[in-house]
C-alpha cells in the first residue's frame, strides 16, 4: 500500500510538463540512436550525459531523460537487427538470428511488431519488478556496514561480465585498471596527491564522464573506421503497415517466459541485458523449438530475446538504484551521471530523495507506453532515418562528444584525456576486454577504498573485520561460487576449442 | 602475439603503479593509510597480466594498412581539434572536425564540407546562444 502511494507521488513528479516533454524527446531520440547501426544504448547515453549537464536540469529530470533514452535505445536496437542484420549493440545480437530471416521472407512488419510488443511487455514486467523489489532491497541494504559494502563491491567486480564467455582474467584486469585509474588524484582521506605526475589537472582525479565519453564514443569511431569505406548493407523494405495481430498473440507465452528470465538476469549484479537476451533465447529454443524452425525466421525467436533484453535493462536499474552497484554498462553510465549530480544511489536514496526514485519509476511506466506508440505506427520513419550514412553520422557524434565534455570543465586537458581514453577503449575492445568493468572500477573505486579504510579504522587495524558479519561472509561465498563457475566455463570453452582444432 | 604484448604492457604499468603506490604515507589518524589499496590492486594486476603473457587467449585481427592509416588520420584530427579549439574558435575548429572525420570515413569531400558548414554554426548557435554555454565564436588567433 505504501508503495502505491509513493508511486502516485512519483506520477505527480513525472507528469509535470517539463518531464513529459523530456520523456518524449528521450524516447524518440533513444529509438533513433538504437536504430542507427553502430550506436547502442551505452554510446547514446554516454554522449548525451554531458549535454544534460549543459541543459542544467535537476537530477530527477536528467535521470528521466536518460532513462527514456536508455529504454528507447533498447527498443530501437531491434530495428537495425531485423532490417539490416546489424545489431546496434550486444543485447540485440540474438534478435538478428530470427529477425533478419523473417524480414528476408517478407515478414518484416510482423517481426517489428512482434518484437515491439515483446519489448513493451518485457520492460513493463521489469518496471513492475522494480516497483516491488527495489524498495525491499534498499531496506535490506540499510544494514550494510563498511565491510559489507567492500564485500559487495568485490562481488560486483568479480561477477560483472563474468559469465559472458570471455576470458575471466581479462574482465578482472579491466576492473582493476578502472580501480587504478580511480585512485588517481588527491586521496580523499589523507589529502595527499597520488599518481598525479605533478600535473595539477589530475589533482581532482579523472572525471568519469570524460573517461566514459572517450571509452564509448571515441573508441566507436575508431572501431568503425576499420570497416568504413566498404559497402554498407541495404535495409530490407517494410512490406505492410498493419502487422498480423494473431501472430503477436501467438507469442504471448514466449514473451512472458522471456520477460521473466530476462528480468532475473538483469537483477544479478554484472549480468545485464546481453545475458538476458541470450538466456531468454536459448531457453525458448529448448522449450519450443520442436520443428527446428529457430534461426530460420521463427516469430518466437524474435519475441523471446526482445522481451528478455528489455526486461533485463529494467531489472538492471534495481541494483543500481538500491545498492549503488550497476548491473550493466548503460546503468554504469547512468550512475556516473548521478554521482556527478551529487546524488549517491544506494539505500539512503529511497529515504532522502523519494521524489527522484519514484518520479523515475513512474516515468518508466509512461515511457513504455510512449515507446509502444512510437514504435508501432512510426516504424517507417525510423527505418528511413536509419539510412543516414556513417560518414555523416559519426562526425556529428564526435563534435557533440567534444562539446559535451568541454561544457563540463571548460578544459582542453579533458578533451585530450577523452581522446586518450578513446584509444585505450579501442585497444581494449580489440583485445576482447570488456569496458564495463573498467567503468565500474572507475566509478566505484573511491567508495570501495573509503569503505575498506573505514572498516579497518573501526576495527583498529584488524583485517578480520572484513569477514566478521554474516552479510559480508554471504557475499564472499557468492563471489567464490561465481568465480569458480566462470573459471569452469572458460576452461570448458578452452577445451572445446582445442578439441575442434584437433579435429580440423 | 597482441595479447602477449598487451599483457607485458599492463604488467609494466601495474608494476610501476605498485612501486609508486607503496610509498604514499599519511601522518596520523588513518589506520590503513593511502598506500595499501594501490598495492591491493597492483599485485593481482601483475599476476593476471603475467598469466596473459604466459597463457594468452583470443586472437586479434588488426585492420589492414589502409584502414590503420585512416584511424591514425582520425586520431590526428581529434587531437588537432583539442589543440586548435581555443586558437580557432568553436565554429571553425568544428568545421574542420566534421569535414575531416567525414572524409576519413569515406564521405565525398564536397558533401563532408557541406555537412561541416551546416552543422558547425548550428551547434555553436545551439550551445552558445540557446543553452548559454560560452563557446568562443572566433579564437584567440583572430582577436
Amino acid at each position: 500500500m505504501e508503495t502505491l502511494s509513493l508511486l502516485a507521488q512519483g506520477f505527480s513528479v513525472a507528469l509535470t510538463p517539463l518531464n513529459i516533454a523530456l520523456l518524449l524527446i528521450g524516447c524518440f531520440s533513444g529509438t533513433l540512436i538504437g536504430a542507427m547501426p553502430g550506436l547502442g544504448p551505452v554510446n547514446g547515453v554516454a554522449i548525451l550525459i554531458p549535454l544534460t549537464f549543459a541543459f542544467g536540469f535537476d537530477a530527477t529530470s536528467s535521470l528521466i531523460l536518460l532513462s527514456a533514452v536508455y529504454f528507447g535505445a533498447m527498443y530501437g536496437g531491434r530495428i537495425s537487427s531485423i532490417l539490416l542484420n546489424i545489431p546496434g549493440d550486444e543485447p540485440a545480437v540474438m534478435t538478428t538470428l530470427d529477425g533478419y530471416p523473417m524480414a528476408q521472407q517478407g515478414r518484416a512488419a510482423d517481426a517489428l511488431a512482434i518484437s515491439g510488443v515483446a519489448s513493451f511487455i518485457g520492460s513493463t514486467f521489469a518496471v513492475i519488478g522494480l516497483t516491488l523489489f527495489a524498495p525491499m532491497l534498499a531496506r535490506m541494504a540499510i544494514y550494510f556496514g563498511p565491510a559489507d559494502y567492500f564485500a559487495l563491491y568485490v562481488l560486483a567486480f568479480i561477477t560483472i561480465g563474468g559469465i559472458a564467455g570471455v576470458d575471466p582474467r581479462k574482465t578482472l584486469i579491466s576492473a582493476l585498471l578502472g580501480l587504478m585509474i580511480a585512485t588517481m588524484g588527491l586521496d580523499p582521506i589523507s589529502g595527499i596527491p597520488r599518481f598525479t605526475f605533478e600535473n595539477y589537472h589530475l589533482y581532482d582525479g579523472v572525471d568519469p564522464i570524460v573517461a566514459l565519453v572517450g571509452l564509448f564514443a571515441i573508441s566507436e569511431i575508431l572501431l568503425l573506421l576499420e570497416t568504413a569505406a566498404r559497402d554498407r548493407a541495404k535495409p530490407i523494405g517494410i512490406d505492410s503497415w498493419l502487422p498480423d495481430l494473431r501472430a503477436i498473440w501467438a507469442t504471448r507465452w514466449t514473451v512472458l517466459r522471456g520477460s521473466f528470465v530476462g528480468f532475473v538476469a538483469g537483477v544479478l549484479p554484472g549480468a545485464g541485458a546481453s545475458l538476458g537476451s541470450v538466456m531468454a533465447y536459448s531457453m525458448e529454443k529448448q522449450v519450443s523449438d520442436k520443428d527446428g524452425t529457430f534461426g530460420k525466421g521463427d516469430p518466437r525467436g524474435v519475441a523471446a530475446p526482445e522481451a528478455g533484453n528489455n526486461a533485463a535493462s529494467g531489472g538492471a536499474l534495481i541494483p543500481m538504484l538500491s545498492l549503488g552497484v550497476p548491473g550493466s554498462g548503460t546503468t554504469a553510465v547512468m550512475l556516473a551521471m548521478l554521482i556527478t549530480l551529487n546524488v549517491q544511489p544506494g539505500p539512503l536514496l529511497f529515504e532522502r530523495q523519494p521524489e527522484l526514485v519514484w518520479g523515475l519509476v513512474a516515468s518508466l511506466y509512461l515511457a513504455n507506453f510512449a515507446l509502444l506508440i512510437l514504435n508501432l505506427p512510426m516504424i517507417g520513419l525510423f527505418s528511413r532515418l536509419m539510412m543516414v550514412p556513417t560518414w555523416a553520422l559519426l562526425p556529428i557524434v564526435a563534435a557533440v562528444s567534444f562539446v559535451g565534455v568541454f561544457s563540463i570543465s571548460n578544459s582542453i586537458f579533458d578533451l585530450q584525456l577523452m581522446v586518450l581514453f578513446g584509444v585505450l577503449g579501442y585497444l581494449l575492445r580489440k583485445l576482447d576486454v570488456s569496458l564495463v568493468p573498467l567503468v565500474l572500477g572507475l566509478l566505484l573505486g573511491g567508495d570501495m577504498e573509503r569503505n575498506l579504510r573505514r572498516a579497518i579504522s573501526i576495527s583498529n587495524g584488524d583485517w578480520g573485520v572484513l569477514v566478521a558479519s554474516p552479510i559480508s561472509v554471504t557475499l564472499y561465498v557468492m563471489t567464490a561460487l561465481f568465480l569458480a563457475l566462470s573459471v569452469w566455463l572458460a576452461l570448458r570453452d578452452h577445451k572445446r576449442v582445442k578439441r575442434r582444432e584437433l579435429l580440423d | 602475439m597482441s595479447v602477449r604484448l598487451a599483457g607485458v604492457a599492463i604488467f609494466m604499468i601495474a608494476a610501476l603503479y605498485t612501486w609508486y603506490g607503496r610509498d604514499y604515507t599519511a601522518s596520523f589518524g588513518d589506520v590503513l593509510g593511502p598506500a595499501v589499496f594501490p598495492v591491493i590492486l597492483g599485485i593481482p594486476t601483475m599476476i593476471l597480466s603475467a598469466s596473459l603473457v604466459v597463457f594468452p587467449s583470443g586472437q586479434v585481427a588488426w585492420p589492414d594498412r589502409e584502414h590503420g592509416l585512416r584511424q591514425l588520420a582520425a586520431l590526428a584530427v581529434l587531437l588537432g581539434y583539442a589543440l586548435l579549439l581555443r586558437p580557432l574558435g568553436f565554429p571553425l575548429a568544428t568545421f574542420g572536425l566534421i569535414a575531416g572525420i567525414g572524409v576519413i570515413l569515406g564521405g565525398a569531400p564536397r558533401k563532408a564540407m557541406i555537412l561541416g558548414a551546416v552543422f558547425s554554426p548550428a551547434l555553436w548557435a545551439l550551445f552558445d546562444q540557446v543553452l548559454g554555454l560560452p563557446l568562443a565564436f572566433l579564437g584567440n588567433w583572430f582577436t
